[in-house]
């Protein structure tokens, strides 16, 4: 690991900074990993990186900040572990794959909604889609990270980001309206 | 269906619903849904599609586990802080006794006396006992108390260069009681010690020598304590007890096979 012994600053900050984003994080990662118990490895894993880094750093929006350190530490976790469930690969037509039919095909709004009330319909809707939807979508909906902030956590640019969140909505609908 | 306006007000409907769009685009948004009921529509679909999230995706509260692992992590160091000078409580006449056979062996050291078993023990091993020696007198054989090694594991990583990596032996008799940091040759080190009965062994775990040389763990005697030294690809182990021989033995055997990089992935 790293070559410092943390001091009493870095300490502090990180009391001040971590625990109350402790949730967000856990929630982050589980949905990347997809298990609970895998997740508070990579929250922990990921509290050490950000107490390492506490020392020589201080931080502006600890909430982005944190949650980019759970993110990467999220997917190193997965290349590592489960490179097969990690699926980044065949991410590159983001930019126009969104299909502009969508709502038009729609039968019945009434029907789309009421699919939208099982929550364990839509989670699993939620888990079914690609790597880069599903943390783009969780880091918006559930983190509440603005789209900058999503851009910087995942290295991608912004218009990449508002395509990814559109894709996974569209796709949650269609998947929701799918199902009987 | 790659019609780039098409796309782009999609892009806009999702932006119009995170407020992320400026006045003046989200005006026109408004204009164009009324002119484009279909627009309307999906905006109002992806509104509930967000409602119901907002609803039934909620965040999800960090288990307890979690949480201690990472309150332990930021604690304040009190006693820990990795200092080469300890300042042990000296007291009682068992302390006195201990105190005066660790200084004996300090003393012999000191005299520069040589013979192969002063070799063998050359090294961490004789500074570890006297560390060992007064953590036990002083009645805190451990800076972190815990039998959870995932409580333990944090602190150590906060604290000292070599990353820890604790196994459960709790099943063969030897349950976690704490952690602590020794240092050696003014380094931090992480130092693991697990119970058995009313005794305690200490685990220093080192870098490995830089000669590469690897040492069996057989168990010798320094000042009264027994001490196993062995070594695997990446770390060296100097491990101290007030146990008898051949328990040590059966600790260093358990807590070898358990660290061997098979069986590595539930150590974590």
């Amino acid at each position: 690991m790293s070559d410092l012994v943390v001091g009493t600053i870095a300490q502090r900050r990180f009391r001040d900074i971590v625990p109350p984003l402790l949730d967000d994080a856990y929630t982050l990662a589980k949905w990347i990993c997809r298990n609970g118990a895998d997740a508070e490895d990579i929250v922990q894993e990921a509290a050490i990186r950000a107490l390492k880094a506490l020392e020589t750093t201080t931080i502006d929006r600890p909430r982005p900040w944190f949650l980019t350190i759970v993110r990467n530490a999220a997917i190193s976790w997965m290349a590592k572990n489960r490179p097969k469930d990690l699926s980044y690969a065949g991410d590159a037509p983001d930019l126009d794959a969104i299909d502009p039919r969508l709502g038009e095909a729609a039968p019945d709004p009434e029907q789309a909604l009421i699919a939208f009330e099982d929550g364990e319909r839509l989670r699993r809707a939620i888990a079914g889609l690609p790597s880069p939807l599903l943390e783009t979508l969780i880091m918006r909906d559930v983190n509440g990270l603005s789209y900058r902030d999503i851009a910087e956590a995942t290295g991608a640019p912004m218009g990449t980001v508002m395509s990814r969140l559109a894709r996974a909505r569209a796709s949650l609908m269609k998947t929701l309206k799918a199902e009987p | 269906m790659n019609d780039p306006e098409a796309n782009d007000r999609i892009l806009r409907l999702n932006a119009a619903l995170d407020g992320e769009l400026d006045a003046a685009s989200s005006l026109e948004l408004e204009r164009e849904m009324q002119a484009n009921p279909a627009l309307a529509a999906e905006y109002r679909r992806l509104e509930a599609l967000r409602a119901s999230m907002a609803r039934l995706v909620q965040r999800e509260t960090a288990p307890k586990t979690l949480a201690d692992r990472i309150a332990t992590l930021g604690a304040p160091t009190t006693r820990a802080a990795p200092s080469p000078v300890r300042r042990p409580v000296w007291s009682g006449a068992r302390a006195l006794a201990l105190a005066a056979s660790v200084a004996a062996v300090g003393f012999a050291a000191g005299a520069g006396l040589t013979s192969l078993r002063q070799s063998a023990t050359r090294g961490p091993a004789a500074g570890l006992v006297s560390d060992f020696a007064r953590a036990s007198i002083a009645g805190q054989p451990y800076d972190v108390a815990s039998s959870d090694r995932h409580t333990v594991k944090p602190w150590l990583a906060g604290r000292t260069t070599v990353s820890a990596s604790i196994v459960d032996l709790a099943s063969q008799g030897f349950p976690l009681a704490g952690g602590r940091v020794a240092i050696v040759d003014r380094v931090p080190a992480p130092n693991l010690v697990y119970r058995h009965n009313e005794h305690l062994v200490a685990v220093t775990e080192l870098p490995p020598p830089a000669d590469g040389a690897r040492v069996n763990g057989a168990v010798q005697t320094i000042d009264g304590y027994h001490v196993a030294q062995w070594s695997d690809a990446n770390l060296a182990y100097v491990a101290v007890s007030d146990m008898d021989e051949q328990t040590l033995a059966d600790f260093v055997a358990a807590f070898r096979q358990a660290r061997k990089p098979a069986s590595e992935a539930p150590a974590k």
